[in-house]
């Protein structure tokens, strides 16, 4: 009685729709920023209070949209009802005997599973038994296949969607007469680089001793009005942990970040997703699993308010978070802040489609906190809307969308292309005929000889020579490595030079490429110096390698062949690589066509010199030059082996020094 | 008649404060307030509720003067005093263990000796032994105005001395470091418990309430039951540094504050007794435990214990094993304690505040402060510039340059402006400060800095530069890791991360002393500006450093030397006590608690002690997720505002170290600087530079400030309007009125 009398008070600051903000949160408050990082913003949720309830091991919570809270008091076998928190009636006593997961449905039936009779109760509003049921009958179901209940939901039209322990199958759904109708949004397995190799070299009856490699089974389910169902699994990587399946059982989600731990899930009515964690950490996205912010700490005995220790449950109501605490046998509510309350608006009108009247918004949250990416998509999408493509343009960028920065993109130059097409052609071919007019009197007249004996003045010089050198190679590959071979043309001073080059286009072309096509959403996030370590320790790899290969297995190269053919194998990279990157800047996603293509044949293109490289400074059959390819890539893999495992080996032998030296400092 | 009346009220009234200790939770979410029910019923005449207060006869008279009577149990030398202002007797231990306490004999022990002792052996295991349950020899002796008493343990052969002194505030303690003598080399004295029952109090038979300086002040109230599932240690100043090596960096969570005064305190019948106790000496060693009724025993106690032996893990490989060995030697320090106490009106936290703002003053570390213009001042803090990587060289990003800090300046309708530059040094904010004044080319010029300063001391205000004196900053040059650096117990460098999330090993007192005084000679006296100093006076840690240990006791001491041969003008961020001295202004002043949930109401305590004499400012309020809050309780607690800015676009630092400041354009806060300065000058002008005499809670979220000068400030935290007689507050706002004083 006198738990219940001083929660009174409690319920009194909830009226306040809005109180003041109470102790230091103990946690800082992440949201998603540019460059796929996480980056501090103001506290979104403040803890507000905690709540001591006659509660054991309490395993999940629901909140009905009036308000009630419910609560599956495990170890205690009962269902708790809770009003302003108060308790106002307990269920299911004698009935239950651990329920593990709840829902209450819109008439204030609870469907109940019980984790430890392993079966699905289902109680009336009253607390009633309805129908009790366990392991389904149907051979559909699966012969040796367990049911182990734990989580439930329950969708508009009475599907019960089960969340099984250890169910690779995915979601058990029944109907509420205990028969089974299918599984439902299974995960899926992956296999391991480390996985792929012991099925390779282990026998059958060593294999038989490990845990099969089964999906893993979610751990909580939530389900939407739309009767989307929402799972987390725990386990998993952090971006495979949460997903949502349409009515087909097909997952929508793809690269959400979430956590390897998560407990629970609750999506709202008005477009949020939250969810929290074994560490006491809660994830809040907007229902395309956006993610819009991370806040949360464990306890470690400190009773910071705020701080969780074994979440189990989470639910919403209004502005309020509750989670239930497994540990502490309390709720902690957590109040949405004034920042987070402009946002969440923000996204509840642009969810709804309403993007005009969601920018506003954003671009107040934009105020508070620059670095805040999802407002800029918002925004971005507004101007779109708007036919404002420029201001689209770099809003999608700040939003890192190469998707609707391509689009946008598209509308421009179309508009450009609308504008000016008419004009450039009649330049282009005006360009055109005053070239051949000029061809035709150069012809006559001989005007450009004094260039060209210029020209051929420059060929004395050997570096010119070896650069004109390399345009032989588009012609005649397999002939110019045989002026190589005879130190006819081409030097290692050129080679290097060439390297350099490659090094330096490497990096150029890294930043020109377009936003579109960039793997980074910033020049920013480039990281130069690992670009330059590994072309050059590619190039010194595979020159090592390969000469080292070579003269082992009868190749006729030297090591100033090898060098100076490697080096002029690589021309169409050094040729065509910035160009292409410059053309992907006035590309489209439409055209990723072009793009890749061309990338391709570059690539195939360096292939098939160093292939012809290999063979023709060698002098190899072909059969020969694909055996000392593949010997030469080995190497290059036992090299970078060797190099670990040296680092590996000094590292202990440091360990070991340096931990005589402590030893010998504090004894003696 | 009278007398079951007085009865009868008193029994109303500790119903009341028993339902009221289920009330605390309204106290914390509206900017901390008592409830109505505490506030309301200042008449508290009956003393039913009384605990022991008679004294035993086994207890003599050792000394007496005006407000106290100190008497003495010779055979545990607890102590009692008798308050002849109100009658009431502070006992420092209980008289007697009944059944129904519910203590074991270790408890019992401890809780009937004036003092207590945990022993550690070679291995680091600890024994406690009190005076009533070791083997002792115990000779007390009466002093001119008290006694002192010597307690020899004979087990472990440790021996030591109190002194119990009667002064006119209340009673001194004393452990003087030379009287500890650990005679038997296999035993160590590990803590001290100097009266750790003093004015313990049995569950909720008496109304009042413990106070701990955790955040800005924090109330926990007697109750039957407590929230709190294990006891609350807490070392002043913060744990030590030294000790532990380092302090892992965890982004994701928010630093509790550490306790920064060295006062505890507790509230017998509200308006009627109070003490505090005050740590004079030993405070960098002292830790407070707080034993909420419910939490092992029955009895609401806090005390202070003393470490003088500690143990640590000494890693001897780097995977991490290792033995557990004892420091080498005994914490060298003496302990000196004030108990003040107070009576009448003066018996609740504002009363505490005041005793110990007067003993800071009589002590003359406080000093009322001249400004007294009616505009309250606003702490601008500018980012000058923080480094970027191009390529492999690095340069630096200019956010806001000399000329674009005077322009803004210059633009904003604010007065008494409190500008701090920060990120001022060659490449700025997270490269190691220079020891000279030289400011990074890209931002201007000392000369250009010099005019700046000059303008804004000529219009009121106050201009510094940022500084944190004992941060090396990792992976930075400018320092000699060899020498400079600080070393913990396992002689390891010191490595931590300050206030803007950047990690640091810290220097040792040498190099802190060198560098310091090197560029606040070049600072003070090229510029009119002062040093606004970051980490100095919050960060506390012991440094053995071959040759050069250095105790935390004789490190506030070094530092306080260090800053007393300057005379330019030092502010701080969140300074412990110790520089209060030093402090022309307080910067980042909590408003609030690190929320340990059996805390029951947040008070600005701290505001209060500070108030009249050291002007104080919030944290950047860009960072605040509730402005109209915050501001609310800025007004309630009487702390002026702060923002953080830049000229340039934020978006410009995104991938630097400086990424913490994540909203900062003045192009976006201007307007908003304006609007709540205005707002909070108008609340809090009228009484700048005035103490805080009283604070009430009129109702739930609705509070009253009283200051020396007769002006009253009520705070409506509520969504409602409040009106009450002549005064009426709009939702979420505050008033100022005169009230006779």
């Amino acid at each position: 009685m006198k738990k219940i009398l001083w929660l009174l008070p409690i319920a009194f600051i909830l009226m306040f729709t809005s109180t003041s903000v109470n102790a230091e949160t103990p946690y800082t408050t992440w949201a998603w920023g540019p460059g796929g990082g996480l980056i501090r913003t103001q506290d979104a949720y403040t803890p507000l209070t905690e709540i001591d309830l006659p509660i054991s091991a309490a395993e999940d919570l629901f909140v009905t949209s009036d308000g009630s809270i419910f609560i599956a008091d495990t170890g205690n076998g009962r269902i708790l009802e809770l009003q302003d928190f108060d308790i106002v009636a307990s269920y299911g006593e004698g009935i239950l005997k651990g329920p593990t997961g709840l829902f209450v449905d819109d008439d204030g039936t609870m469907y109940i599973a019980d984790g430890k009779q392993d079966s699905i109760v289902i109680l009336d509003r009253n607390g009633n038994l309805i129908n009790q049921f366990g392991r389904p009958v149907e051979p559909l179901f699966g012969q040796d296949k367990e049911f182990l209940p734990r989580k439930i939901a329950v969708d508009a039209r009475q599907n019960l969607y089960i969340i099984s322990e250890g169910s690779a199958n995915g979601i058990v759904m029944m109907n509420t007469n205990g028969n089974f109708v299918g599984y439902f949004g299974a995960n899926t397995a992956k296999m391991s680089l480390k996985m792929i190799l012991q099925r390779l070299f282990l026998t059958k009856e060593q294999l038989a001793q490990f845990i099969k490699n089964q999906a893993a089974s979610p751990s909580n389910i939530a389900i939407d009005r739309q009767s989307l169902v929402y799972t987390v699994t725990a386990g998993t990587s952090r971006w495979e942990s949460i997903s949502t399946f349409t009515i087909s059982g097909k997952n929508i989600f793809s690269g959400t970040f979430g956590s390897t731990s998560f407990r629970d899930i609750n999506v709202s009515d008005n477009g949020l997703m939250i969810t929290v964690d074994g560490n006491g950490q809660i994830y809040e996205y907007d229902v395309n699993g956006a993610l819009l912010f991370v806040f949360g700490a464990q306890d470690t005995g400190d009773q910071r308010l705020g701080t969780l220790v074994n979440p189990t449950g989470i639910d919403r109501y209004e502005d309020y978070i509750y989670v239930l605490d497994k540990d502490k046998n309390v709720l902690v509510v957590y109040q949405t802040t004034a920042f987070a309350r402009l946002v969440h608006d923000g996204v509840r009108l642009y969810m709804d489609g309403f993007y005009s009247e969601a920018k506003p918004y954003f671009e107040e949250v934009v105020n508070y906190n620059g670095s805040f990416i999802w407002s800029y998509q918002a925004i971005a999408d507004a101007y779109f809307k708007e036919r404002d493509y420029s201001n689209a343009l770099a809003a999608y960028k700040y939003a890192e969308n190469p998707y609707g920065y391509s689009q946008a993109f598209w509308e421009l130059r179309n508009l450009a292309l609308q504008q000016y097409l008419g004009t450039a052609l009649v330049c282009l071919t005006g360009l055109w005929l005053l070239q051949v007019v000029a061809k035709r009197l150069d012809k006559r007249y001989r005007w450009s000889n004094p260039i060209r004996t210029w020209f051929k003045n420059l060929l004395q010089y050997k570096l010119v020579d070896d650069f004109v050198f390399m345009f032989r190679f588009i012609k005649q590959p397999a002939d110019s490595f045989y002026y190589i071979k005879k130190n006819l043309r081409g030097s290692l001073g050129f080679a290097a030079l060439l390297y350099a080059l490659v090094v330096v286009i490497r990096v150029l072309s890294l930043y020109c490429t377009g936003f579109t096509f960039s793997k980074y959403p910033s020049p920013a996030y480039i990281r130069v110096e690992n670009e330059v370590v590994i072309a050059i320790l590619l190039i010194l790899l595979w020159n090592a390698a390969n000469y080292l290969v070579s003269t082992i297995s009868d190749g006729e190269g030297r090591v100033r062949d090898v060098i100076i053919g490697s080096a002029y194998s690589l021309f169409p990279y050094v040729l065509f690589a910035l160009p292409i990157a410059l053309i992907s800047n006035i590309l489209t996603l439409n055209e990723i066509f072009i793009y890749n293509f061309s990338l391709d044949i570059m690539w195939f293109w360096v292939g098939l010199i160093l292939f012809l490289m290999v063979k023709e400074i060698h002098n190899y059959s072909v059969s020969e030059t694909i055996k000392n390819i593949l010997t030469t890539l080995f190497t290059m893999a036992l090299f970078v082996l060797t190099g670990y495992i040296l680092y590996v080996l000094f590292n202990q032998l440091f360990d070991f020094v340096s931990a005589i030296l402590q030893e010998v400092r504090l004894r003696g | 008649m009278v007398r079951i009346y007085r009865l009868f009220q008193g029994l109303i009234l500790v119903g009341f404060l028993l339902g009221s200790s289920a009330r605390p939770l309204d106290a914390l979410a509206f900017g901390g307030g008592e409830p109505s029910v505490l506030a309301a019923q200042p008449e508290i005449g009956d003393v039913d509720w009384r605990n022991h207060q008679e004294i035993p006869d086994y207890f003599e008279l050792v000394a007496e003067n005006d407000n106290f009577q100190l008497y003495v149990d010779q055979s545990t030398i607890a102590f009692k005093v008798l308050d002849k202002r109100s009658g009431y007797i502070w006992s420092s231990n209980l008289d007697e263990v009944t059944k129904d306490d519910k203590l074991n004999k270790t408890w019992t022990a401890f809780a009937r000796s004036g003092i207590s002792i945990d022993y550690l052996d070679q291995k680091a295991i600890s024994e406690r032994l009190s005076i009533t349950n070791s083997e002792n020899t115990l000779n007390v002796n009466l002093t001119e105005d008290g006694f002192q008493a010597s307690v020899k343990f004979i087990d472990p052969s440790i021996s030591l001395v109190v002194m119990v002194t009667l002064e006119p505030d209340g009673v001194r303690v004393e452990v003087p470091f030379e009287s500890i003598k650990e005679e038997d080399p296999d035993f160590k004295l590990g803590l001290l418990y100097v009266y750790p029952f003093f004015a313990a109090t049995k569950e909720d038979s008496v109304p009042g309430y413990m106070f701990i300086p955790d955040g800005c002040g924090s109330l926990v109230r007697f109750g039957a039951t407590t929230k709190a599932t294990n006891i609350l240690y807490a070392r002043y100043y913060g744990s030590d540094l030294g000790m532990l090596a380092s302090i892992p960096y965890n982004p994701m969570v928010n630093r509790p504050y550490n306790f920064s005064i060295p006062v505890i305190g507790m509230v017998h019948g509200h308006k009627q007794n109070a003490y505090i106790s005050v740590i004079e000496e030993g405070a960098s060693y002292a830790q407070v435990q707080m034993h909420p009724a419910g939490v092992i025993t029955r009895f609401n106690f806090l005390f202070n214990a003393f470490i003088y032996n500690e143990s640590y893990f000494q890693a001897t490989n780097r995977s991490g094993a290792g033995v557990i060995t004892l420091q080498p030697s005994t914490n060298a320090y003496d302990v000196k304690i004030h108990y003040r106490f107070l009576t009448g009106d003066d018996s609740d936290y504002v009363g505490m505040a005041k005793s110990y703002q007067k003993y800071l003053v009589d002590k003359g570390i406080l000093q009322r402060s001249a400004d007294e213009d009616g505009d309250i001042g606003i702490r601008l803090e500018f980012l000058g510039g923080e480094k970027e990587k191009v390529l492999i060289w690095q340069r630096l990003i200019p956010m806001t340059t000399v000329d674009q800090m005077a322009g803004i300046l210059e633009n904003l309708d604010v007065k008494d402006p409190e500008v701090i530059y920060y990120g001022w040094q060659p490449l700025g904010a997270s490269s190691m400060p220079p020891k000279s004044l030289k400011l990074d080319s890209g931002l201007g010029t000392v000369h250009q800095l010099a005019s700046l300063a000059d303008s804004i001391v000529a219009s009121g205000g106050n201009f510094y530069l940022y500084l944190d004196p004992q941060a090396a900053l990792m992976g930075e040059k400018g320092y000699s890791p060899r020498y400079d650096l600080a070393m913990s117990i396992t002689n390891f460098n010191l490595t931590g991360y300050n206030n803007r999330n950047e990690e640091n090993y810290y220097f040792n007192f040498d190099a802190v002393s060198e560098r310091y005084s090197a560029l606040s000679e070049d600072v003070f006296s090229e510029l009119n500006a002062g040093l606004a100093l970051d980490g100095i006076g919050s960060m506390l840690f012991s440094d053995f450093k071959s040759k050069n240990v250095l105790n935390r006791e004789n490190a506030i001491i070094s530092y306080q030397q260090m800053l007393a041969e300057d005379d330019g003008i030092t502010s701080f961020y969140l300074p412990n006590d110790y520089m209060f001295g030093y402090v022309n202004a307080y910067y980042d002043i909590p408003l609030t608690n690190n929320g340990y949930v059996y805390t029951t109401d947040v008070v600005p305590f701290l505001q209060i002690v500070l108030s009249g004499y050291v002007p104080v400012y919030g944290t950047a309020l860009n960072f605040s997720s509730n402005i109209t809050d915050e501001l609310l309780r800025h007004v309630d607690f009487g702390v002026y505002p702060s923002y953080f800015l830049t000229y340039d676009v934020t978006a410009k630092i995104l991938n630097t170290r400086s990424n913490w400041i994540y909203t900062s354009s003045y192009a976006q806060w201007g307007d908003e600087i304006e609007r709540t300065y205005k707002w909070l000058d108008n609340l809090l002008g009228p009484v700048e530079g005035q103490a805080i005499i009283a604070r009430k809670v009129i109702v739930e979220g609705v509070v009253a400030t009283t200051y020396a000068n007769g002006k009253q400030i009520i705070v409506n935290y509520t969504n409602r309007p409040f009106s009450a007689g002549v005064i009426s507050v709009n939702a979420k706002d505050a008033v100022i009125r005169e009230v006779v004083p």
